[in-house]
């Protein structure tokens, strides 16, 4: 199941993605794209002309959409926790790399901003492990996807922590500051094009199967309720992408230090007192 | 099944106003805005040439945006389709004959498709595009030539209508 | 053994003594073989010790010992007098009233004085190897000084004094030894700061100078206080078997204060910053294996005795807050070694937390982050020297297109930098085992040890903004020049890097033999706890930790292995396209980003001292 889950990964982000292109537009009262629209942009996207910058940043972008796959499946085969973060914190890295290796202004700027959102989630996403750890004993996925009570009803506020840093993960409205597209043409994703976008594309699939496997974390082994969690957080953030205008990376990282980061840090708090 | 067909499927935009009166660019969009809905037929507005398939150009071409204009469309990669909206796009419009015009988006790259009105209404842009996609699928990845001002370089002072020039490099094909 | 010992103490300084009077032709071979003789000396030490060892010197030697204190004590008063600067002339008359206190009221010693054990071996080993390859480094780099053939001399002499010292120091049992090589290491880094003898430099030398000597005050008050209590012998076994002792706590903390000194916490970060103006060697020698490394190794020597006590809490918070307040002040800067001097003071915070908490798996971390922070900052460091003799910059922003003109340097400090930061290297496991265990720490710690969580994953996260910063400069290139070809520096620069490159590489690999063969026996000796490491198919278990080896190894064929082949790896027949700058034809000149601190960096000493008298509150109630 999870080697399946692990194997087609992208496919079923992909299907994620178009889905959630058709529950966007009917919230703005359009028809929207067919749901495999994301697989022609794909397909399309393979029949360019094959261009690049340099071999460079080319390669890092293809190593970016590797290794966060591989993130991907330590964290699905029940791998440890804060090695998750620090894989998926790195495969970033190959993309922020990318952008800083192009003489190009929005790349650079995207690259920076980039760097920013990590900091901004990812002290969040390590106190929310630590406090895992504090309920569980054990730092590793195994150890919560067989955890009998769900950890959501122990530790609430660590998941309103993650609602609130899902969407600068996910490039989502308030904080997609690292890839505006109208602002910045999408930063770092900027200088890719034909084949080797599609490995920053699809990339993004992957980061969808990442962050609802963050989130079906929180329901430890009741299958049921995470599932329903996946389609909370799922309508949740598309809500708020529709809602919401973006915040300058200054106003993002203050509020996720502020308040996230404060939120995780009581529910850590709490876990260890109780 | 070939790849070229998923071309007509998933067409992105790229946007560019070679300086006209935004006329154009409001209904551009207009069609992406809920009502029109461009995203049904899989379009986006990438603002970005290294992604994008057709080229939305409107406006006369001013001597500013002009090496601009065959800069963005050189880096757009091939297969690519051109898209003049309104009439300004087309021959240069009210503007034509200015000193500060060149006129006419098809004397510096290949136009595909003209959509002519000012300002060309949403439904005509729509209808152009989708005229752009049959095209598109039957373009193939070889290197199209732009005009790239080499055959007479423009000295500041001389006002030259280049659409002779242009043509005689297009029309061979 | 003895014989090993006795030559590893011996043969530095006479060699110090040699290279004084000899022509530089023989200098350089002597340098050569002494340093590889020092390395296999201390690699068979290591090998070899099992227990305890314990020495003792002649008799007369403790009159020595006196003899060389007050001698000491004399030269920093003339040196106070010669500049008129009165804190360093205040401290060293407290020191030298109790120098002279001490004579009169210590017992005559008849204990050992020297104690050899793994993790003096483990220490040596780092010392010796790292240090001998800097010394190495020196032959060329002193060359292209600018100063009298003499004063080069003088500097491979003192490096090679500092050598020496540092050996002694950290197989000495006694305090009143201790305080002597303590005080030598001030010595030999004054010297070494004041090396350019320009008005900064001398200025920094006595801010090093005077900040260094309290922490030797500190030890001086700690041996009275000792002697006081009547716990005997002033000696560290001593006073590990007085950890339950009434009164312990205050030589205990007073003993850390100068760890936490000489490690340059917070607000005493000052003196190895300004140790910036001395030659590059010297920032390499103070930053990898020698003078820092003094504090995790003091902390880790008393850490039995500090574990749990009120001490190693104040201890452990201080370093928790420097290491996220290096982490930001390191943010704003801009000169390559500035930055690289910040990083270390964050690093150093981390490991001496790691020594404080003194579980055995912290203290596994605490020697694993030693031991390869020693080697990444060395070889960073030596390769800023290059960057400033062969390149001739100085500040981060000028690396832009290093990748293109200066590759093989690039390449250097890609791994220098991603070996601070990138999994698997060995500053990332420490790292990572230190989340792990603190997670331990603070199910029995409660609120205190979620705090120092916080402080962990914040200072990391701005530690690796920074490293992202450095590395995204360092892969900069506009792809115009398309071939590498490594740039030539010299058989003495690119046979230092390439040997530190190697080791940083062979020994990421050979990791968990590392774990097994050194980082747990020596922990094991230290708290007399037997830690086992079992190595089930692709896991390698230590305690209640469980490091998953084959997603470690896949990582570090992915994540620096990538970094790297970017470099050298080239796309054929795929057309090449500029940059998108919608379209404008502009060439940009790109460098680094900064973020301005000044509005918080201004209240960390404040806050630095603060926890030093904490400290002493604590320490004496």
């Amino acid at each position: 199941m999870r080697i399946l889950l692990i194997v087609f990964a992208p496919v079923i982000g992909g299907l994620i993605v178009g889905f959630e292109r058709i529950i966007r537009a009917r919230m703005q009262r359009r028809i929207g794209p067919p749901l495999f629209q994301p697989f022609y942009d794909f397909l399309k996207l393979a029949d360019k002309r094959k261009m690049m910058v340099h071999s460079s940043h080319a390669f890092l972008g293809l190593m970016h959409f590797i290794s966060l796959w591989f993130a991907l499946a330590v964290l699905l085969l029940g791998g440890d926790l804060i090695l998750v973060i620090f894989l998926h914190l790195l495969s970033t890295s190959l993309l922020i790399l990318a952008g800083f290796s192009t003489r190009s202004v929005f790349s650079h700027l995207g690259a920076n901003r980039t760097a920013i959102s990590v900091l901004a989630y990812e002290p969040v996403l390590i106190v929310i492990a630590v406090s895992i750890f504090m309920l569980t004993g054990s730092f590793t996925a195994a150890s919560v996807f067989s955890y009998p009570a769900p950890l959501l009803f122990k530790m609430p506020l660590a998941f309103i922590a993650l609602l609130l840093i899902l969407p600068i993960k996910m490039k989502k409205s308030p904080f997609d500051v690292a890839d505006a597209h109208q602002e910045i043409t999408g930063g770092v994703e900027l200088e890719f094009s034909g084949i080797f976008y599609e490995a920053v594309f699809t990339a993004k699939w992957l980061d969808y199967i990442f962050c609802y496997t963050l989130v079906y974390l929180f329901a430890g082994s009741n299958v049921t309720l995470g599932i329903a969690l996946i389609g909370f957080v799922f309508f949740f953030t598309n809500a708020l992408d529709n809602s919401t205008a973006r915040v300058n990376y200054k106003q993002m990282l203050r509020f996720s230090l502020a308040v996230s980061f404060s939120l995780a840090f009581v529910n850590l708090i709490i876990n260890i007192l109780l | 099944m070939k790849l070229s067909a998923f071309r007509k499927k998933s067409p992105w935009i790229l946007h560019y106003n070679a300086g006209g009166c935004n006329g154009c660019d409001i209904e551009i969009l207009a069609c992406l805005a809920p009502k029109y809905d461009i995203e049904r037929f899989g379009m986006i507005n990438t603002g970005n040439p290294k992604q994008s398939d057709i080229l939305l150009v409107t406006g006369p071409v001013t001597k500013r945006s002009r090496e601009r204009l065959v800069e963005i469309y050189s880096q757009m990669p091939e297969p690519k389709v051109v898209v003049c909206c309104g009439v300004c796009a087309c021959s240069g419009g009210v503007f034509r004959d200015m000193y500060n015009c060149e006129g006419g988006v098809d004397q510096f790259i290949p136009v595909d498709v003209y959509v002519c009105g000012c300002g060309a209404r949403p439904e005509q842009i729509i209808d152009g595009v989708v005229e752009a996609l049959s095209i598109l699928e039957k373009k193939t990845k070889a290197m199209e030539e732009t005009v790239q001002l080499k055959n007479q370089p423009v000295n500041e002072g001389t006002q030259l209508n280049r659409r002779n020039t242009a043509a005689a490099i297009i029309q061979p094909q | 053994m003895q014989l090993s010992l006795n030559s590893l103490f011996i043969v530095p300084v006479i060699v110090s003594g040699l290279l004084l009077i000899l022509p530089s032709g023989i200098a350089r071979i002597l340098i050569t073989i002494t340093s590889l003789l020092l390395a296999a000396l201390s690699l068979y030490l290591f090998c070899n010790i099992q227990d305890t060892y314990f020495f003792s010197v002649a008799p007369y030697l403790n009159e020595v010992v006196t003899a060389f204190d007050i001698l000491l004590l004399l030269f920093f008063g003339w040196l106070a007098l010669q500049r008129k600067n009165w804190l360093v002339g205040l401290l060293t008359i407290a020191q030298l009233g109790t120098v002279l206190y001490l004579i009169m009221v210590l017992p005559v010693q008849d204990t050992e004085q020297f104690m050899v054990d793994k993790l003096s071996a483990f220490m040596f080993l780092l010392i010796n190897i790292i240090s001998g390859v800097i010394a190495i480094y020196s032959l060329r780099y002193i060359e292209e000084e600018d100063c009298s053939p003499f004063r080069r001399k003088y500097f491979l002499s003192i490096l090679f004094w500092f050598i020496a010292v540092m050996n002694l120091l950290v197989s000495t049992d006694n305090l009143e030894y201790f305080f002597l090589f303590f005080e030598l290491t001030t010595l030999a880094s004054f010297l070494f700061i004041s090396f350019r003898k320009d008005e900064v430099a001398i200025a920094n030398a006595f801010t090093a100078l005077w900040m260094n000597q309290l922490g030797g005050l500190a030890i001086l008050v700690a041996i009275c206080f000792i002697t006081a209590n009547g716990y005997g012998a002033i000696t560290f076994t001593n006073l590990l078997a007085h950890a339950s002792a009434a009164g312990i706590l205050l030589p205990l903390a007073l003993l850390c204060i100068a760890a936490l000194v000489k490690g340059a916490q917070m607000p005493f970060s000052k003196w190895l910053l300004g140790a910036m103006v001395a030659p590059t060697p010297v920032s390499a020698l103070l930053h990898s294996s020698t003078m820092v490394k003094i504090a995790p190794f003091m902390i880790l020597r008393l850490s039995p005795a500090l574990k749990d006590t009120p001490v190693a809490m104040v201890v452990i918070a201080l370093t928790g807050f420097v290491f996220v307040a290096a982490g930001i002040e390191a943010l704003a800067q801009d000169n390559f070694k500035r930055i690289l001097a910040h990083s270390t003071i964050a690093l150093l915070a981390l490991m001496i937390m790691m020594s404080a908490i003194g579980s055995p798996l912290t203290m596994v971390a605490a020697l694993t982050l030693i031991m390869f922070h020693g080697i990444s900052k060395s070889m960073l460091f030596l390769n800023a020297g290059i960057l400033e003799r062969v390149f001739h910059f100085k500040l981060a922003s000028d690396m832009d297109r290093l990748g293109e003109t200066g590759p093989f340097t690039s390449l250097v400090l890609t791994i220098g930098f991603m070996s601070l930061l990138i999994p698997p290297f060995g500053v990332f496991m420490g790292k990572w085992l230190s989340i792990e265990t603190l997670g331990a720490f603070a199910s029995s710690t409660k609120l205190f040890g979620a705090c120092i969580i916080v402080a962990v994953a914040c200072g990391g996260a701005i530690l690796s903004l920074l490293y992202f910063k450095v590395l995204g400069l360092l892969i900069a290139r506009s792809g115009v020049r398309d071939k590498i070809r490594f740039e030539k520096t010299g058989v003495v620069y690119s046979g230092t890097i390439w040997f530190l490159m190697g080791l940083t590489i062979a020994s990421t690999l050979s990791l968990p033999l590392l774990l097994i063969n050194c980082f747990v026996p020596v922990t094991n000796e230290i708290l007399g706890t037997s830690l086992a490491v079992v190595i089930t198919g692709w896991n390698l278990q230590i305690g209640a930790i469980t490091l998953p080896l084959l997603p470690l190894l896949i990582a570090f064929f992915l994540l620096p292995g990538t970094i790297v082949a970017a470099m050298f790896i080239r796309f054929n027949n795929v057309d090449r396209v500029k940059e998108y700058t919608c379209g404008e034809k502009i060439d940009y000149s790109f460098s680094s980003f900064y973020f301005s601190t000044d509005q918080v960096t201004r209240y960390f000493s404040a806050v630095g001292v603060l926890f030093f008298v904490a400290l002493i509150i604590v320490a004496v109630f």
